[in-house]
């Protein structure tokens, strides 16, 4: 039960602070591109589209809300309440994977993507990987322009291969970097298959490392710094 | 309630804590000290989130390193700082905190009325004056009715009448039974409020007592008077050798005093004269 009120929290908190509202407009937008593409740049347009940014936001997203969460404050009552560490991750995945699959199944719908099970399978696990991503520079960091320095380097490295990878060097082994089976899934590929337990294995690992981020955070808050 | 046993913690390989005391069930400790003292750390121990002591820091029966799910359901903290969403209702803050528990929580309209905000709960807390927001947080720390309150500085930047309300509602709390770990600079609230405390500097208690065994056993009572000597002077001498202050008792014999008050020491100045620093 806490762990759902604070997904509702978390969803509201992003209602309320305009991340909705952005990502309605930023929908719209891509919708349009999309749609005024000719058909046979449609899907793979729409695959860097929403590989890109509905799938990717939770790198960009992570950033804005562990500063405002750091701003008013509220880790200090969050460390201090039953919310453990994992609830806190979860929370975030899936609140910004909701809006992630609703825009990135609209873009995609607009492509008339075939699978769109794989499709939205591939945003959602895109979404998780990113957001997890982005909660490990978040916890690190005290400022934004940290944050867009800390995240270049990253986004050159996760978006550099997939791209490469759906234009066409699609070397089997490229699949070794989760971004690759990311954009795989999305683009409706089914080359991802058997990468689906290095993918699993990248998220264990990302997941393990945002765990010991996030305590790490929490114990930092206020008094001396471990 | 809370027993505190050669608990020592070092960071960057020195000794940062090092202390032993215990606080009884529906008591108010307090603990004065200047900022980098240590008193931050203690309550991070104090609430499970440092882990890497050695000794014992044992609250509600349960050893802080290796507390249990339910740990926090029972420990309320009202920071120094407010810790609240700037664009949600004061309202909608305490229903998010408070879904947090699995504990029946207070009412929440009631909680407002208590601090005087009943009429500001739908208001967003971005629109709130800092003293609205020192009352919202500290119910924030009632609103799953623990048993162990930690409360930080809880009437800094308050107006006389609602740090006189916040002060009842601690002596309240505590009347329930409440046990209520106090953090604070103003020694005039220590000495209204707590049961004990303890004078912390560099990570060691250097004093701990009642705030009236304090005053007693470190101070006396003095008096001060003023006279005309060409200009107006002032001096001071110890309630108990009056008669041996010979200026004192010429004045006496010629009136000329201009004014004599007796004062006995604060707990500031017992804080001075114990630590040899002064709180701001």
């Amino acid at each position: 039960m806490r762990l759902i009120n604070l997904i509702y929290g978390d969803c509201r908190f992003q209602f309320k602070y305009g991340f909705y509202f952005i990502y309605s407009i930023f929908t719209i937008m891509y919708v349009t591109i999309v749609l005024f593409l000719p058909l046979e740049w449609r899907e793979k347009a729409a695959a860097v589209l929403i590989f890109s940014d509905p799938s990717a936001m939770g790198l960009f997203f992570m950033g804005a809300i562990v500063l405002f969460e750091k701003s008013e404050r509220v880790l200090s009552t969050i460390a201090v309440s039953p919310v453990r560490a994992d609830e806190y991750i979860i929370s975030k995945v899936v609140s910004l994977g909701i809006i992630s699959a609703i825009s990135g199944a609209s873009i995609a719908l607009s492509a008339d993507a075939q699978n769109m099970l794989i499709v939205i399978t591939g945003v959602i696990a895109g979404s998780a990987l990113f957001t997890l991503i982005g909660l490990i520079v978040a916890v690190n960091i005290n400022s934004l322009n940290q944050f867009v320095t800390a995240a270049v380097p990253i986004e050159i490295i996760i978006f550099t291969p997939p791209i490469l990878y759906l234009f066409g060097y699609d070397n089997k082994f490229m699949l070794l970097h989760p971004g690759c089976v990311i954009i795989s899934m999305i683009s409706g590929s089914s080359d991802y298959i058997l990468f689906l337990p290095i993918f699993i294995i990248w998220f264990l690992f990302l997941y393990k490392m945002a765990r010991i981020n996030v305590i790490k955070m929490f114990q930092n808050l206020g008094g001396i710094k471990l | 309630m809370i027993e505190v046993i050669d608990l020592s913690f070092s960071y960057n390989d020195r000794p940062f804590i090092d202390m032993n005391f215990s606080v009884k069930k529906g008591e108010i400790f307090g603990f004065l000290g200047p900022s980098g003292a240590g008193k931050s750390t203690l309550q991070k121990i104090l609430t499970g989130l440092i882990r890497s002591y050695k000794g014992n820091a044992i609250v509600n029966k349960t050893e802080c390193k290796s507390y249990k799910d339910d740990f926090y359901e029972n420990i309320g903290v009202d920071f120094e700082f407010p810790s609240l969403y700037e664009k949600l209702t004061g309202r909608e803050n305490l229903k998010f905190f408070g879904s947090l528990y699995s504990k029946k929580l207070r009412d929440v309209d009631e909680l407002l009325k208590m601090v005087g905000l009943q009429n500001d709960g739908g208001k967003k807390v971005s629109e709130y004056s800092k003293g609205m927001k020192s009352r919202l947080n500290f119910i924030k720390a009632l609103l799953h009715n623990p048993d162990i309150l930690f409360l930080d500085e809880p009437t800094s930047g308050l107006d006389p009448n609602n740090s006189r309300i916040m002060k009842n509602i601690i002596i309240n709390e505590k009347e329930k039974g409440k046990t209520i770990i106090l953090t604070t600079h103003n020694m005039v609230d220590a000495t209204e409020l707590c049961d004990k405390v303890a004078f912390i500097v560099d990570g060691n208690i250097k004093a701990l007592d009642s705030p009236h065994n304090l005053i007693m056993s470190k101070g006396a009572a003095k008096i001060k008077y003023t006279f005309m000597d060409g200009k107006e002077e002032i001096r001071e001498c110890m309630l108990g050798k009056t008669s041996e202050d010979a200026k004192l008792q010429e004045l006496i014999m010629s009136n000329r005093i201009l004014s004599i008050h007796s004062s006995e020491p604060t707990l500031n100045d017992i804080f001075a004269e114990v630590t040899g620093s002064v709180l701001q």
